[in-house]
């Protein structure tokens, strides 16, 4: 009940941000994709990935362009959950931020953690169109949503 | 179905296809040009960085896409790999009119006279087919200029010191400077070099009615929102059509090259719409890039050339090619990102040649493209920087204006391994025959691409750099965007595959028009190397087919 509890929790924090159902992902796994992303890109006084609904970009995305990354979601998945149990006798959505940072430590070089780092990359800083950075969150981070959205910059030195 | 004759069928309706169509049509030939890509207008991918050239991670924006197309590579295990149009190692170029120019970054390099002669200069180092070229220079060099007024380069003739003798200035003044490049541009001085403005296709007033470049950041690996940067699609390919002489059929995915009893190429066949037409002709340009060249020529075989066209010495598809880019990456302490596209825009060619230690060739210096916030989120990271998390984030926040990278295209020296054949059992999605790739980068590549490595990093430095890094060529298969070398000029037709006119030798009416034919690929971008190569090769076609 607990772990429902936490699903619920992490799913309900990003779905307003989403325009529709889940296309690929279950609950579970988006919740689970969700936790990853905000370790991948945290807030901090500005919005990370959760926020910036990297989740719907890689849901999105894995429906269209990126469906050949589809199982190796679902096996990578299954693997991180029980290496996690394995290490730390724990779902990685019941261990604490803390504790689910020194996990990830530990799978970083796995071909599953940076096929999540690179599409968390893609959701965050490509363009809103596809899912993620939502309100051009990094684009404003990095101070360049101007430029990105086509204007033409008008200091520039002749 | 079989279509009424035309004079000429040209495959690929690319930087060189599109000028061979265009100097054949002018001079009244009937020309039907084949693409297998569409006519893209820029509003179809905009300026998506996910569906750039750049990066393909949601597809290749330009074509071909993952449904039409496959090929195999072989990894370091000696087994073949399928590989998907959008996956690096694919090796793509683009498939669409204007084919790499219309998302190209449009550096308008001439390669200097040394290039033509790389081994008279340096000698090949063992392991390499490294040869002179049968042209020089000279020969090319009124092609260079009417490429460059014809396509439209911004430039300042006499700005490169280093640069060979031009019989005509640039029809264009250069692109306005940017804050990088003015930072750049006194430091480079300050060591002792010569830095100029990098010449572009890209229109810095306007020109032959296109306009002037906006300056938006989103350059190369786009389409270009005005029609500043000259594609083929909008140079050469209009003026083409316009004559009345030529027809472009995209869609159109040439299969084979039909040759008649008399040893002559008599047809181009090609699968439009799921149909199969046959297109006769009295010659045939191929102007497909140098890994789709090769397999149009070994697909092509049949009785008299059992072992595909031009390939009775078997050095169709050998020599595969690009470029090794060497260069480094600085922070500085001081915003000097301004956003104002292309952004490459200051150059040296103090190491395109000579360099110490008896390294062979060099390679132009140039400063790099805007570099979109994806792409440096994870390829210009410094050593020991994590990919994720809370530092990842800090770093890109706090550098994306404030970085530089310089880069430098270095002469590879040509392996004979290196090359493109028909994959023996797999075929794309309208069941021709697909190609394989292997074999591997000259050793000597990654010495002079270190040498240049270190330039590039002691020029950031000397700008102000807080920190720098290097980043080093890889050693595997070479090709990628600048591929080259796979169906070489030559005088002897017992190792090479064309004459110094770009006509395959034992052929009489079949040409070669695309990187394919280059016996080296120069230190810098090769498009307008390309360009020149192609009104050259025309000029004498058209001779060819008036007597």
């Amino acid at each position: 009940m607990e772990l429902d509890r936490r699903l619920f929790v992490l799913t309900a924090a990003a779905m307003p941000l989403y325009a529709g159902p889940a296309v690929v992902f279950t609950a579970n796994e988006a919740a689970l994709i969700t936790a990853l992303t905000d370790h991948i890109i945290p807030a901090d006084d500005v919005p990370g990935a959760l926020a910036a609904g990297v989740i719907f970009y890689i849901d999105k995305q894995l429906a269209g362009p990126l469906r050949r990354y589809h199982a190796a979601y679902q096996t990578g998945l299954a693997r991180f959950e029980a290496s996690c149990r394995q290490q730390t006798k724990e779902a990685f959505l019941e261990l604490d931020h803390k504790t689910q940072s020194a996990f990830l430590q530990t799978v970083e070089s796995s071909a599953f953690f940076n096929m999540v780092v690179d599409h968390t990359m893609q959701g965050f800083y490509g363009s809103p169109e596809h899912g993620g950075n939502r309100g051009e969150a990094s684009w404003k981070m990095l101070g360049i949503e101007a430029v990105m959205q086509g204007h033409i910059n008008q200091g520039h030195k002749h | 179905m079989t279509l009424p004759a035309v004079d000429v069928v040209v495959v690929g309706a690319g930087a060189g296809g599109g000028i061979a169509a265009e100097q054949l049509a002018l001079a009244g030939f009937q020309v039907a040009l084949l693409e297998r890509g569409r006519k893209q207008a820029f509003a179809e991918t905009g300026h998506d960085e996910l569906r750039s050239q750049r990066t393909t991670v949601l597809g290749n924006a330009f074509g071909p896409a993952d449904d039409r197309s496959v090929r195999q590579v072989q990894g370091p295990d000696g087994k073949f790999h399928e590989v998907l149009p959008s996956e690096g190692a694919y090796n793509n170029v683009a498939a669409c009119v204007g084919g790499g120019t219309h998302s190209y970054g449009a550096m308008a390099w001439r390669y200097f006279e040394r290039d033509f002669k790389l081994k008279t200069s340096y000698g090949a180092p063992a392991g390499s087919s490294l040869a002179d070229w049968p042209i020089t220079y000279a020969d090319l060099e009124p092609y260079y200029t009417k490429a460059e007024w014809e396509i439209g380069v911004s430039g300042k003739a006499g700005a490169n010191p280093f640069e060979p003798p031009r019989s005509k200035p640039y029809p264009m003044p250069p692109l306005p400077m940017n804050t990088e490049a003015s930072l750049l541009f006194p430091a480079a001085k300050r060591l002792g070099w010569h830095p100029f403005p990098i010449p572009m296709a890209i229109n810095s007033v306007q020109y032959m009615g296109r306009p002037a470049c906006i300056g938006c950041p989103h350059c190369v690996g786009f389409a270009c929102e005005v029609n500043a940067k000259s594609s083929t699609a909008v140079t050469a390919i209009p003026r083409a059509l316009a004559t009345g002489h030529c027809q472009l059929r995209t869609d159109a995915m040439a299969s084979r090259i039909v040759m008649d009893a008399q040893g002559h190429a008599s047809a181009v066949e090609y699968i439009q719409g799921g149909q199969l037409y046959s297109q006769p002709c009295r010659a045939v340009v191929v102007s497909c890039s140098a890994t789709e060249t090769p397999r149009l020529l070994l697909n092509s075989a049949n009785k008299l050339f059992p072992k595909g066209l031009g390939n009775r010495h078997d050095w169709v598809g050998r020599n595969l090619q690009g470029h090794s880019y060497a260069g480094a990456y600085g922070l500085f302490e001081q915003d000097i990102f301004d956003g104002l596209g292309p952004a490459a825009r200051v150059a040296a060619c103090d190491f395109s040649h000579g360099l110490p230690n008896g390294l062979r060739g060099g390679g132009v210096i140039a400063n790099e493209f805007i570099r979109l916030p994806y792409l440096f989120s994870r390829q210009s990271l410094p050593p020991g920087m994590p990919r994720w998390g809370v530092e990842h984030k800090k770093f890109v926040r706090q550098y994306y204006k404030r970085s530089a990278g310089l880069k430098s295209p270095i002469q590879e020296m040509p392996v004979f391994e290196s090359r493109v054949e028909i994959a023996p059992d797999l075929k794309d999605s309208y069941g021709i025959p697909t190609v394989r790739l292997s074999g591997h980068r000259h050793p000597e590549d990654a010495k002079v691409g270190k040498f240049l490595a270190l330039r590039c990093e002691e020029w950031l430095k000397e700008a102000g750099a807080s920190r720098t890094w290097l980043s080093l060529p890889g050693s595997g298969l070479s090709g990628g965007q600048h591929q080259a070398g796979t169906c070489r000029m030559g005088n002897d037709s017992k190792t090479s595959v064309v004459d110094r006119h770009c006509r395959i030798h034992d052929l009489d009416n079949v040409y070669v028009m695309d990187g394919s034919v280059h016996v080296n690929n120069g230190g810098f971008n090769p498009s307008l190397t390309i360009q020149a190569i192609a009104y050259w090769a025309s000029a004498q076609m058209v001779k060819d087919l008036s007597a």
